[in-house]
């Protein structure tokens, strides 16, 4: 039972290089038909993590097992994973019909059937019109298009992507993204997702693996992960956070005159922390009509974003904070304006105030 | 990647390749000219008769078939040790590069005579008196520019992407190399065996040095004797290399039309 219900398990996965951890005992289960995404700093092993799955790279010491069978010995050739890389990675001497039919042709497909499957996926990633093309008449983000069919054409066990979009334009990067999330749905392709761009990894993902030197520091939706963070390191990494000094009395902070009990009191505790502060979870206003605890504090900017928009203003002891309000409430709020700073979470995450 | 086209504005390529034009076709149009005059048969007289010449010398077709065949050794031993070697410098020998480098510099700096008497007493006595031996000098003799072509055109392409992303799809080593390094390193290998081919054929010093005749020891020999018949042999020798360069690169390019459309 217990078999099935993974798709992709790493145990206790160790790679170094020349003496440098990069991968550090990492455990991993992916489910069928997931997706998650593996989200870090740069540098904390997510393409070595992937291109072990892949078979390109080995492990010092732990397994992977796809579907329950250890593939750990298995050369990247017999894996039936599908990849696509960070560069560019289409055969320049083939079309783009001839590189989504490759991993077929090399599976004995024969010719007719395997060009109907290329075109096929082709059709899928929207860029049917352009099978008689040669990668260097194409754009960055057609080939990775391209890379991604000839992936998904062998239907692999799972698909890795290496941040396959990191080459990108940003207007491109988002539909993309969306696109690669409505394929592996209506395929129901187990996927792995390498990213250091939280926005994409929360985006997209069933979950989100945040990593930290060569472990996962906390797996989980992307709702868990914003709302519940395990640690500072993922509450700070995921999402925009203020990060504002405070005063800590072994149970709540206090800061911007208010207080908030600590959820995280682990960091047992100088009294002087930084506490970590959603935006949203600031709020911002002309100071007459509320008599709460609040700060005084000037304001610095406003931007528009659509139906919020992020306020930044610098509190009467010099911190800069920055606030998402609703654009409706932020009409009256101008550049140079004394305003009211409330703290509107009941509970926050600390850290040391050296951090 | 591979289909480096030159991007000049046709205005700028038009004066190019005129100037080209006339700075290759103006000399030889008057050697030309020169190479058909018949003295003999009066002032203003022209034809065959010194091409008739050089081609009746008994010598002729033997030292032509020589030098073809060691400048196709040479050309072997480019596709077989070079080749390789550069594609395994780009996959994993990143390190050994500089060293490399240094190398193939070497022919350029140590004076060909040097070369020659150094070369000679180290090789085996059974290679010294071969004179397929001259192959591998004329290899040598090429390297600074065969390797530089090679190297510079495959660091180009992003080899070892491509040939994991070949492996993930499921191709076994010989598929990768076969259907994906292969292909993709075809323009800079044939440019290498080009210059390696037109090095070989020129070759003077080093084969006169050694005591070995070929095509052009043998042309500096009998022009002594004929001075428009050595004009003549000249202009032969030099439309001769460009007409085999030509079907050379003519046949590359048929192979390449086949190997796409073959699907
Ligand atoms: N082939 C290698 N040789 C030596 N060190 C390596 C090699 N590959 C990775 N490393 C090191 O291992 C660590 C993890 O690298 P990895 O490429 O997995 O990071 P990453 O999370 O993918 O980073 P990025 O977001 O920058 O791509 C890094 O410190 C890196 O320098
Ligand atoms: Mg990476």
């Amino acid at each position: 039972m217990k078999k099935k219900s993974t798709a992709l398990r790493l145990r206790g996965v160790t790679k170094s290089f020349a003496g440098l951890t990069a991968l550090d005992s990492l455990d991993l289960d992916v489910k069928p038909g997931e997706l998650v995404a593996l989200l870090g700093p740069s540098g904390c092993g997510k393409t070595t993590a992937l291109r072990i799955v892949a078979g390109l790279e080995k492990a010092d010491s732990g397994k992977v097992l796809v579907r329950g069978e250890d593939i750990t010995e298995l050369p990247a050739h017999k894996r039936h994973m599908g990849m696509v890389f960070q560069q560019y990675s289409l055969f320049p001497n083939l079309t783009a019909e001839e590189n989504a039919a490759f991993g077929l042709r090399m599976q004995g497909v024969g010719g007719a059937e395997r060009k109907a499957r290329a075109l096929e996926l082709l059709d899928l990633v929207g860029l049917s019109a352009l099978a008689k093309r040669y990668p260097h008449e194409m754009s960055g983000g057609q080939q990775q298009r391209v890379a991604l069919a000839r992936a998904l054409a062998v239907e692999p066990e799972v698909l890795l992507l290496d941040e396959p979009l990191s080459a990108l334009d940003a207007k491109v990067r988002t539909s993309l993204r969306e696109e690669i999330r409505r394929l592996q749905l209506e395929l129901g392709t187990t996927t792995i997702f390498v990213t250091h761009d939280q926005e994409e990894a929360m985006a997209i993902s069933d979950r989100v693996a945040v990593m930290s030197r060569g472990k996962i520091e906390q797996i989980d939706t992307p709702d868990v992960l914003y709302s519940n963070p395990a640690s500072s390191f993922v509450a700070s990494f995921v999402g925009n956070m203020n990060r504002i000094p405070a005063q800590f009395d072994g149970k709540h902070a206090h800061l911007l005159g208010g207080k908030a009990k600590v959820s995280n009191t682990d960091s047992a505790a100088p009294t002087s922390v930084v506490a970590l502060v959603r935006p949203e979870n600031i709020r911002l206003f002309k100071p007459a009509h509320n008599a709460k605890a609040v700060a005084d504090a000037t304001v610095l900017n406003r931007s528009f974003l659509g139906p919020v928009s992020q306020v930044t203003a610098r509190t009467a002891d010099g911190h800069v904070v920055s606030a998402l309000l609703p654009t409706a409430d932020t009409g009256d709020l101008h550049a140079g304006d004394a305003v009211a700073v409330e703290l509107l979470a009941k509970q926050i995450m600390i850290e040391g105030s050296n951090a | 990647m591979k289909r480096l086209g030159f991007k000049l504005p046709s205005a700028g390529l038009f004066i190019a390749v005129l100037l080209a034009g006339v700075f290759v076709l103006l000399p030889l149009g008057s050697a030309s000219e020169y190479s058909f005059r018949t003295p003999a048969l009066g002032p203003g007289t022209y034809g065959w008769d010194n091409y008739a010449w050089f081609v009746s010398q008994p010598d002729f077709g033997t030292f032509i078939t020589l030098s073809l065949l060691l400048a196709a050794v040479a050309a072997g031993i480019t596709l077989l040790v070079l080749v390789p070697t550069v594609v395994w410098l780009n996959l994993r020998g990143q390190k050994l590069r500089p060293l490399m480098e240094f190398l193939t510099l070497l022919p350029l700096v140590i004076p060909v005579v040097a070369l020659a008497i150094g070369a000679q007493t180290s090789l085996p006595v059974e290679l010294q008196s071969n004179q397929y031996s001259l192959s591998f000098f004329y290899f040598v003799l090429a390297l600074p520019y065969t390797y530089r072509t090679l190297d510079i055109g495959i660091r180009a392409i992003p080899l070892k992407t491509l040939s994991e992303a070949a492996r993930s799809l499921g191709a076994s080593q010989i598929k990768v190399i076969a259907l994906v390094l292969a292909p993709v390193v075809r323009g800079a290998v044939i440019a290498s065996v080009f210059l390696t081919i037109a090095l070989s054929l020129g070759e003077f010093t080093l084969t006169s040095l050694l005591h070995w005749q070929t095509f052009t020891t043998w042309v500096t020999v009998i022009s002594q004797s004929n001075i428009l018949g050595a004009i003549a042999l000249s202009v032969f020798t030099i439309v001769a290399a460009f007409a085999l360069l030509l079907v050379v690169g003519l046949v590359s390019i048929r192979t390449k039309r086949r190997q796409v459309t073959e699907e």
